[in-house]
């Protein structure tokens, strides 16, 4: 049977390598190569391949955030050359991975263990992306796809199915919903406020309560943001 | 041993400060109409030189009490009890001497140790110990402050050489084992590339290490390892990247901090070359302008990019090298213009190597 692959790298040498090393395997077809994170969050989207070579280290979207992006779990072959952290969050989670330069006896076991588990979502890897914080966020905006960092997230509204982000006067609309997002955010820095409403601490000017039961927190750009009796305490607490 | 017996001319400037406190102790004598000037002078000298030498006992006092651990009731109780004890010895002494004198000394006119002249010379005493307490806790901090100052400076260069060290075994491991994948990949496409490549990451290591020893280098090293450097990321990144570095030839001798011209290109690819699809050009310019060096490496960056958020720590970093190195006298400056160019200046002294 044959098995579609992707392999997810910014170097071409090393897609080539891939390349090379796949070559006795006849069994696998190379459905395209992706030289950053976004092309292979498309691709993964566009095509869903059974295997995917993913590099960690990319600019635009590192390899576990491409992950986060698509839900993809199963058939992860992960690369990487040195970072200490994804290097750390692996060992932890128990994770396999190919460190660059490989050979292609250590290749051919990370495959021949991927094959063993297709389909599958190994858990250890749905843990491995759970734990991860997302530092940068896709939104697709009429057929155009944009990267904005956690870091210019202002606060972040939930609408009926989807969700809107306001970062410096703009306003993105993702598909996701706000407890998603919530969980993917560093929670020292990103407060719920409400039910319907995430702030990014750095941005709240202060909090004001404009009626008898009704607290705002004042944003940097003018804004109100609604503020929950819950929220309200869970706001003082980091500020 | 008292810090004053290290050195003559120290214990004798001391010695005649309490010359002339007898000589005014002897015109109290004389304006009181106790004896004339001789008698006086006979008198007072020797039994205020002796009690210079008691007074430095003040030294040990002020030493038993360290100037952070003091507490009043403690002080008040060592300090008044040792100038009372040092004036009592004084009494003591000009008592004893006067009728040493009066035995061995013609001429001599007798004057008569009264009590009123006791009080005096012990007031004296004990207000001249207080001073000399004083005057010792002065010198004391004042050698302490030296004495911290020196520790300072020396903590200051081992820092600088602990730098350097960092700087000979500062590999980025990325870089490295990134290199070595493409080798391995070379090695079945083109083996001349990958034998080329090999030389190039070995030479690239062996210069790092050999211009780490020094604190400053000639331009012309710097440039060399960047072209090194360059070589490896070329073969890594293909067409993406290029550079154009532009220094003159008379230039090539000044001298500048090693590895920090490297890094700046690797900045500029880390941030900005590689996170462009098509890639671009690095330019750097070395300029020199009066007294100064000046150094700008300009990179494309992608023009929907986050900016880099871990980016200012590699800046900070020459930035903080640059500015100790120099005493002040250096700039670091960095900023992202609108039209998506990404600039870093860096202004040091000129200095030509010989």
């Amino acid at each position: 049977m044959m098995h579609t692959a992707l392999i997810v790298d910014d170097e071409e040498l090393a897609r080539r390598l891939i390349r090379e090393f796949l070559g006795k395997h006849r069994d696998i077809q190379i459905i395209g190569e992706c030289e950053n994170g976004l092309q292979a969050v498309e691709e993964i989207t566009h095509s869903n391949p059974d295997l995917i070579f993913l590099d960690i280290q990319m600019p635009k979207m590192n390899g576990l955030e491409v992950l986060t992006e698509t839900g993809r779990r199963a058939g992860v072959i992960f690369t990487t050359a040195y970072d200490e952290y994804a290097l750390k969050a692996f060992d932890l989670h128990a994770v396999d991975y190919l460190l660059k330069p490989y050979s292609q006896q250590r290749f051919d076991e990370a495959l021949e263990q991927a094959r063993l588990q297709l389909g599958r979502e190994p858990k250890a890897v749905a843990q491995l992306i759970d734990t991860t914080r997302t530092t940068r966020i896709l939104i697709r905006d009429r057929g155009q796809t944009h990267v904005i960092t956690v870091e210019q997230i202002e606060y972040v509204e939930a609408q009926d199915d989807y969700i809107q982000i306001h970062t410096q006067g703009k306003a993105w609309m993702k598909t996701q919903s706000l407890s998603d997002l919530e969980a993917q955010l560093d929670p020292a820095k990103f407060i719920r406020v409400h039910r319907s409403h995430l702030v990014n601490i750095a941005f709240v000017k202060g909090i004001e309560r404009i009626s008898k039961d009704a607290v705002v927190a004042l944003m940097q750009d003018g804004s109100q943001v609604p503020v929950s009796r819950a929220g309200h305490e869970r706001l003082r607490a980091v500020m | 041993m008292h810090p004053i017996f290290s050195e003559n001319r120290r214990l004798f400037g001391y010695l005649s400060v309490w010359l002339v406190i007898g000589c005014l102790a002897a015109a109290l004598l004389v304006v009181g109409d106790y004896c004339p000037w001789a008698s006086a002078l006979l008198f007072s000298l020797p039994v205020f030189l002796l009690y210079g030498f008691v007074a430095l006992s003040a030294y040990y006092v002020c030493r038993s009490l360290p100037l952070k651990e003091r507490r009043l009731p403690q002080l008040a109780l060592t300090f008044g009890a040792t100038s009372l004890a040092s004036g009592a010895l004084l009494t003591e002494a000009a008592a004893a001497w006067m009728s040493t004198i009066a035995v061995i000394a013609t001429p001599w006119s007798q004057f008569e140790f009264t009590h009123h002249l006791q009080a005096a010379i012990f007031g004296i005493g004990v207000v001249l110990y207080l001073l000399s307490i004083f005057g010792h806790d002065v010198l004391i901090a004042f050698e302490n402050l030296r004495k911290a100052e020196r520790r300072e400076s020396e903590l200051q260069m081992l820092a600088r050489e602990a730098e350097l060290q960092m700087l000979r075994t500062q590999v980025n491991p990325h870089f490295l084992f990134n290199s070595l994948n493409s080798i391995s990949a070379l090695t079945s496409i083109d083996a001349a590339a990958a034998r080329d490549m090999t030389i190039a990451l070995a030479q690239f290591f062996r210069q790092t290490l050999a211009m780490a020893n020094f604190e400053k280098i000639p331009l012309s090293s710097e440039l060399a390892l960047c072209e090194s450097f360059l070589t490896v990321e070329k073969i890594r990144f293909g067409k993406k990247l290029d550079a154009k570095i532009v220094a003159d030839t008379d230039l090539q001798r000044s001298l500048i901090p090693p590895l920090v011209l490297q890094p700046l290109l690797e900045n500029a690819i880390k941030h900005g070359i590689r996170n462009i699809a098509e890639g671009g050009i690095i330019e750097v310019n070395v300029t020199q302008r009066d007294a100064w060096l000046h150094i700008v490496v300009e990179n494309p960056v992608e023009p929907d990019a986050p900016q880099a958020s871990g980016n200012g720590m590699g800046l900070q970093n020459i930035r903080r090298r640059c500015v100790n190195l120099y005493n002040e006298r250096a700039r670091v400056t960095w900023k992202q213009t609108d039209n998506n160019r990404f600039t870093v200046e860096l202004t040091i002294p000129f200095e030509m190597g010989t």
